[in-house]
């Protein structure tokens, strides 16, 4: 067996516990069915791309952006963990070298990630299966935005794990970067009709790339502005995961 | 055949000279003993032979791998039980075992096998299903040494592999590694606790200040460096009396408790002995007791890194 997949398989047993995998599932389900249905008194349905769509089955496709997001964690705390109990070193004198290090924790999140959103996806079907519009690129699109995100969000995580020492610290810096990316997006809400300079932020984050992908991808409205937030999200991850293979390297001296 | 081959290998963070250009040669299939106060660089050198950092300069070349060139290739072959603890917190002994064999490509079944026997030799067995946050630190430090054998190596590094372990348990390891060591396996052992090297190790380097002071067998520093004998006279009178006695010798001390004790530590311990002798007799200084020790690897080492310290504060 190749050594990035020996490494996945280990970061698999070392971070799923049932609670975690519990959680990834019923916090979102929890904002489709709850607060979707909730909300529908205040916004009882949502304009994009000029197609109009129930509020409950606009937060569930968020979701599945969302969870991609949240899973993400996992990568942070798996680095965080190693360098905690001394198996970063570890690792590292065995057959394996940053890269394979680093390469298995993108895999990791991006197995998670999109395991995730096909769970959300699965459950929250049923308010949104009316307005799919199924393509030949449907799935490519999907699979596209599970994989940049994972690695966007995952690198995002490593170098804040690479940075901070103590776990409060971890904890507090990696909540607050998400919650911020969670409610400064269009997971919940659309840009339009935000205040224009908050519409405008909407779009300087990641997360509302990677979740007006996975719109497209379902509702079948791939445009321009999607192929360019495509686009973005592609530089993204790539300069996040450069900066993040670095800052490990720098790590392992 | 060479299994270690390091020439003028430094490391140097900053300012700070961690190793100053060591040589090192350490022959296949033996027990080579890497000790040194704290602060010393025996972890950095460690490090640098495992290939963890690359060192600032020099050359190494491991189980005959240009290691700076090839660092990957010759992890495929060592082990190493670093300094700091490792372990998976939420796994069960068993688990550490049987997956630490997966991450080295060992079969299921030989992992399994393996981690069988290991929790047998360590005393692991009725611990296999606690899981490691739940363990004692000396219990996970046998698990974080059985786990390193879980796969096939033909070096073996343990940094200070024994801290935590209570006296059985580090008898216990000092005879594994010996078994595994008459087998063929080399192993580079760093250690504050100059019993186990004198045990262990078929050769000894002493570092200090990040350069090897002296590295040899540990009977030949004994017998080098052993001149200094010590010799514990007691009498039968008070510490003025027999201070008085002696006064002017070079080499005797006088230690006091309920008779007074001379404590001769001379390279001619004889011929001292013999004057000490002669001036007790003079005085009517009765002798109730004699005792002459060998001397230890611990004195070798204090002696040597002394010495060290007085010529580079010279």
């Amino acid at each position: 067996m190749h050594q990035v997949l020996r490494l996945i398989n280990r970061n698999l047993t070392v971070s799923l516990n049932p609670g975690f995998l519990i959680w990834q599932i019923i916090f979102p389900l929890i904002y489709i069915f709850v607060a979707g249905f909730a909300y529908t008194a205040l916004i009882p349905d949502v304009t994009l791309q000029g197609q109009s769509l129930e509020y409950p089955a606009y937060l569930a496709t968020g979701m599945i952006g969302f969870n991609i997001m949240n899973s993400t964690l996992i990568s942070g705390l798996i680095i965080w963990n190693d360098r905690r109990h001394g198996m970063f070193e570890q690792i590292l004198s065995g057959p394996y070298t940053i890269m394979h290090y680093i390469l298995a924790n993108v895999c990791t999140i991006s197995i998670i990630g999109a395991v995730s959103a096909g769970l959300i996806a699965a459950v929250g079907i049923p308010v949104f299966f009316e307005a799919v519009v199924f393509s030949p690129l449907t799935i490519p699109i999907m699979v596209f935005a599970i994989i940049t995100g994972s690695i966007l969000f995952g690198s995002l995580a490593t170098i804040i794990s690479a940075r901070l020492k103590s776990s409060e610290g971890f904890n507090v810096v990696i909540n607050t970067t998400f919650i911020f990316f969670a409610f400064v997006s269009t997971v919940f809400y659309p840009a339009q009709g935000a205040p224009a300079v908050l519409a405008t932020v909407f779009y300087f984050n990641p997360l509302t790339y990677v979740v007006d992908t996975i719109r497209a991808g379902i509702f079948g409205n791939i445009t321009e502005i999607i192929m360019v937030e495509m686009l973005a999200l592609s530089l993204l991850a790539v300069g996040l995961f450069v900066l993040a293979a670095r800052m490990m390297t720098r790590l392992n001296h | 055949m060479k299994c270690i081959t390091a020439s003028s290998l430094s490391k140097s963070y900053g300012e700070v000279v961690a190793v100053d250009n060591i040589e090192l040669d350490v022959e296949r299939g033996i027990a080579f003993g890497f000790l040194g106060p704290n602060g010393a660089g025996k972890s950095t050198t460690i490090k640098m032979l495992t290939t963890l950092t690359r060192p600032t300069h020099g050359a190494l070349e491991i189980l005959g791998i240009d290691a700076l060139r090839n660092p990957l290739q010759v992890r495929h072959r060592i082990g190493a039980v670093l300094q700091q603890p490792s372990y998976e917190p939420t796994l069960s002994v068993e688990k550490s075992l049987t997956k630490y064999g997966m991450m080295w490509n060992v079969p299921a079944d030989e992992s399994r096998r393996r981690a069988r026997y290991l929790m047998d030799d360590f005393d692991l067995y009725d611990l296999r299903k606690k899981r490691n946050e739940d363990l004692s630190i000396g219990q996970r430090r046998r698990v974080q040494v059985a786990r390193e054998f879980m796969h096939d190596m033909d070096l073996l590094f343990l940094d200070e592999p024994t801290a935590g372990l209570d006296p059985a348990a580090r008898r216990n390891l000092l005879d594994y590694l010996r078994e595994k060591v008459d087998g063929g396996l080399t192993v580079f052992y760093t250690t504050h606790i100059l019993s186990e090297a004198d045990y262990l190790c078929d050769r000894i380097a002493i570092l200090q200040k990040g350069r090897i002071l002296v590295c040899d067998t540990p009977e030949t520093l004994k017998e080098d460096m052993g001149h200094t004998k010590t010799i514990t006279v007691r009498t039968d009178s008070d510490s003025t009396t027999v201070t008085k006695a002696i006064a002017g010798m070079q080499g005797c001390t006088v230690e006091s408790g309920v008779e007074a004790h001379i404590i001769i530590r001379t390279a001619e311990p004889e011929r001292t002995l013999a004057d000490a002798l002669i001036n007790l007799h003079r005085n009517d200084i009765q002798m109730l007791e004699i005792s002459a020790e060998s001397t230890t690897l611990e004195e070798i080492f204090l002696e040597t890194v002394k010495d060290a310290s007085g010529t580079a504060s010279d």
